[in-house]
């Protein structure tokens, strides 16, 4: 009985994590073999040259490179807007905040963490549509807004990552400026940041991620399969996420869906590489999951 | 002052938040569209517009990814706690946080590329385009979640007990099953929440692989809509309709959902840490 | 050697100088002197006509940008009517609830569209009468071998309720009848071809303008969906494709229109699979 029981967890476990790394591996390898073999200058910017494409001498067709200048002003624009807002946030949580005000603070950015993305692109729809009726009848849909919303979606990920990183240093730091006749403000800029940079910086990149990948929130707030490079601020735009999505359902040959191909794997690197870079600057992130 | 300024203004984005999606859905009660709305047909053509089936879709498909994703991320923690090779934890936990780095919209596309065709084609009922491609899909997604809740407990509890029980001579599996993971309820909660949480919160998947029938599924190869993908797919700027006013209807819904979710979550947090340093 | 040189190099630049010959055309002249943004959205049947315009536009003017966007008919005209697109498309009339809401719209029709039943090209099924297709579509029927195909379910795609294929399918085809809740939803024609094309077992309805190898038209009471059953008025589930304005349109959305309804235009049209309105 014991002994059935013992292989029953064992067959369990096993399968479990066979079963998962199987599942990721297959998932990579697709993504590889159909991804790489597209890769090339066609698939950034199609029949255009390389140089003209990007000095925006000449539009772009049929390709990348909108799409890649698309996702990075966007996650560019999101980061300068929740940047700074969080960090001060996690900042004033981390060394000011005295219950029970912290503890609604600390409530309220867990609960717009735990809001779903096309909430955040469903207020950032109705935001237009209340100010066309009222203040400005020319407002619309446009990257401002969906940075703005992705602003809102990676700011909860700014201060719980700049908060721990500043309550995790040990109490050694928190002695240094006192003894040194130091002012509160003095300890923050000149101790517990740079004690706590790489943590925050981790932070800071995971979030930069969270908003490359999202493709709920502009979906309601102005990207467009077919935009050309954005047009300032208050233009339609094109994004990577956005794109794989669009050609999964969408491809009309089958040249657009080995576009489709090397999109998904040009995000994958992408967010791969922000991810591994804040891993790398914080081996213990569990706390990011955790919501502490 | 600017630091508690800017924290305030984070805090206060949540209320706008609620503020906005509870003013345009006000005229649902006032304009008694309200029974209209919580009704069991999606059939603008005919004047129905109930969105009931996109609860019972959400709902449905977030309960069965979990039940899929949680014993799966269960047997993965007791992996890398001493019942799989040592060697192979770190790979296992790199796995998983590598996982948090894909996103969303990739399952969504490898999905319906080479899941949907395999329902299709192996189990030759209905499109493929299911509920249970969609919840196979998204208990992928959210494995991480629950994996990393639980994991960061029982790192806290396993080392302490190791030795203990090794030294009584208690097995592997008895001390995990009997005694590290009763003491881990906390964990084993939390990860149950939040991945609930972000299973009924995630858009992208349901709306690329479940098909979108606004329907009661009758069977695990059925197509749903669930509240997101109706959000997303319903793009409806005129202000008159029901139809608009079912997007907000659904947003409002889903809003309280979460927000429910992670007010447990923080009842629970606040309990075990009380406990914790009364212990 | 040298005189291959000389002649690869003569080809170069008469090929040049012939391939360059459409972007001067007089067509796109009314643009010179404008700049400026559209935005357009809406029918998704009318978008590759609508990426080519743009296209040829902003290749010979870099200052003037335009977007294009699905979302279906409806979207189209709601989006144009408060004003957040330039131009909406819809495949399909206004409807006079649509025009008690928005007074000023203008339509524009520029082509003519058939919207034909579709299957996967395995099947082999290929004549409806359109008495089995409203049972199909009804519920009626679900499975292949009974309207003589394959012992298989029948897979039913439709679009949603924006969609102006849909809306036109289900009047002159299903004669306003039900269309079953399990219907698995595409958001346009577009993806209804890749669904249909995906599923060996699919019964779908999409613009005659996107059939390819890809999908197989299936033939309605004994007539072909082909455009020139539609145009001798054979083919009864047909359309006219419109862009709507919002009052009368600024000087840019005006020479657009003006282009889609030129020559240029209707060449582009015809090479699309539709038919110019002329």
């Amino acid at each position: 009985m014991r002994k059935l029981f013992d292989i029953f967890i064992y067959s369990w476990v096993w399968i479990s994590t066979l079963a998962v790394f199987s599942t990721v591996i297959c998932l990579l390898w697709f993504l590889l073999s159909r991804g790489l073999p597209t890769f090339g200058k066609e698939l950034f910017f199609g029949q255009a040259s390389v140089w003209e494409a990007i000095t925006g001498q000449v539009r772009v067709w049929d390709a990348l490179w909108p799409a890649c200048v698309g996702t990075l002003s966007l996650v560019f624009l999101a980061a300068l807007m929740a940047v700074p807002l969080g960090i001060s946030s996690g900042i004033y949580l981390a060394c000011f905040a005295e219950n029970p005000f912290k503890r609604i603070l600390s409530l309220s950015v867990e609960l717009l963490a735990g809001t779903p993305s096309i909430i955040m692109g469903l207020f950032g729809f109705a935001l237009i549509l209340f100010l066309r009726n009222t203040f400005f009848p020319d407002a619309n849909t446009s990257l401002l807004l969906a940075a703005s919303c992705l602003a809102l979606l990676i700011l909860p990920y700014l201060i719980f990552t700049t908060q721990a990183a500043l309550e995790s240093l040990t109490d050694e730091y928190r002695l240094i400026g006192p003894s040194l006749g130091l002012s509160q403000l003095q300890t923050i800029f000149h101790i517990f940041l740079p004690a706590s940079g790489r943590g925050i910086l981790g932070g800071v990149i995971l979030s930069l991620g969270r908003a490359a990948e999202d493709t709920a929130v502009i979906m309601l707030t102005g990207v467009i399969a077919n935009a050309g490079l954005p047009h300032g601020l208050f233009g339609k735009f094109e994004a990577l996420p956005f794109r794989i999505f669009y050609l999964a359902a969408e491809y009309q040959t089958p040249a657009e869906l080995n576009s489709a191909y090397g999109t998904a794997l040009v995000l994958l690197c992408l967010t791969g590489l922000l991810y591994g870079g804040a891993l790398a600057l914080h081996k213990t992130l569990e706390w990011q999951w955790n919501q502490h | 002052m600017l630091f508690q300024g800017s924290a305030v203004f984070s805090a206060l984005i949540v209320l706008a938040l609620f503020g906005f999606l509870v003013y345009f859905t006000l005229p649902l009660f006032s304009e008694g569209q309200f029974t209209e709305l919580f009704s069991w047909h999606w059939r603008p053509f005919h004047g129905e517009f109930g969105i009931l089936p996109m609860i019972v879709g959400t709902v449905l498909l977030a309960i069965s990814a979990m039940l899929i994703a949680y014993p799966v991320g269960l047997g993965i923690c007791l992996f890398i706690h001493g019942l799989g090779p040592t060697w192979l934890v770190r790979p296992v936990l790199f796995l998983v946080y590598g996982m948090t780095g894909i996103p969303t919209v990739i399952y969504g596309f490898v999905a319906v590329f080479l899941l949907v065709p395999l329902l299709r084609t192996t189990l030759a009922h209905g499109t493929g385009f299911s509920l249970l491609a969609a919840s196979l899909t998204l208990s992928i997604l959210v494995l991480p979640t629950i994996v990393l809740l639980i994991n960061t407990q029982l790192q806290q509890i396993v080392p302490r007990l190791r030795l203990t029980t090794e030294a009584l001579g208690i097995s592997r599996i008895h001390e995990l099953t009997r005694i590290s993971l009763p003491s881990a309820s906390y964990g084993l909660l939390a990860a149950a929440i939040l991945g609930f949480g972000r299973a009924v919160g995630d858009t992208l998947i349901a709306l690329m692989v479940a098909g979108n029938a606004a329907q009661i599924p009758g069977t695990a190869f059925d197509s749903i809509r669930t509240l997101t993908a109706h959000i997303a797919l319903v793009v409806a700027t005129d202000s008159q309709s029901t139809i608009y006013h079912s997007l907000f209807a659904a947003g409002l819904i889903l809003f309280m959902t979460t927000t429910t979710v992670n007010l447990l979550l923080h009842q629970i947090r606040r309990r075990s840490s009380r406990e914790g340093q009364s212990a | 050697m040298r005189s291959r040189l000389l002649s690869g190099l003569c080809l170069a630049i008469f090929l040049t100088f012939f391939s360059s010959l459409p972007a001067v055309s007089e067509e796109l002249n009314q643009f010179a002197n404008l700049q400026g943004e559209i935005d357009i959205a809406g029918g998704t049947a009318h978008i590759p006509v609508m990426k080519d315009a743009a296209r040829k536009i902003m290749t010979q003017y870099p200052h003037i940008n335009i977007t294009v966007a699905g979302g279906g008919s409806g979207v189209g005209i709601q989006k144009v009517g408060e004003g957040l697109v330039g131009i909406g498309n819809a495949g399909r009339p206004v409807s006079s609830k649509e025009l008690s809401q928005y007074p000023q719209m203008i339509s524009f029709p520029f082509a003519v569209d058939g919207v034909a039943p579709i299957v996967n090209p395995v099947n082999k099924i290929d004549n409806l009468s359109s008495a089995q297709i409203k049972d199909i579509f009804s519920g009626g029927i679900s499975n292949w071998k009974d309207v003589g195909g394959d012992d298989a379910a029948i897979h039913i795609y439709s679009r949603d309720e924006a969609s102006g294929t849909r809306s036109v399918f289900w009047k002159k085809c299903l004669s306003r009848g039900d269309i079953v809740e399990s219907a698995n939803i595409v958001p346009s024609n577009g993806a209804m071809k890749i669904a249909v094309s995906r599923d060996h077992y699919a019964l779908g309805y999409m613009s005659i303008g996107h059939l390819d190898e890809t999908v197989k038209a299936v033939v309605l009471d004994n007539v072909a969906p082909t455009q020139e059953n539609a145009i001798n008025g054979l083919y009864p589930v047909i359309r006219k494709l419109f862009m709507n304005t919002n009052g009368a349109p600024k000087p840019l959305v005006n020479a657009f229109i003006n282009y889609i309804s030129g020559a240029d235009g209707a060449a582009s049209i015809t090479s699309h699979g539709y038919i110019p309105l002329k």
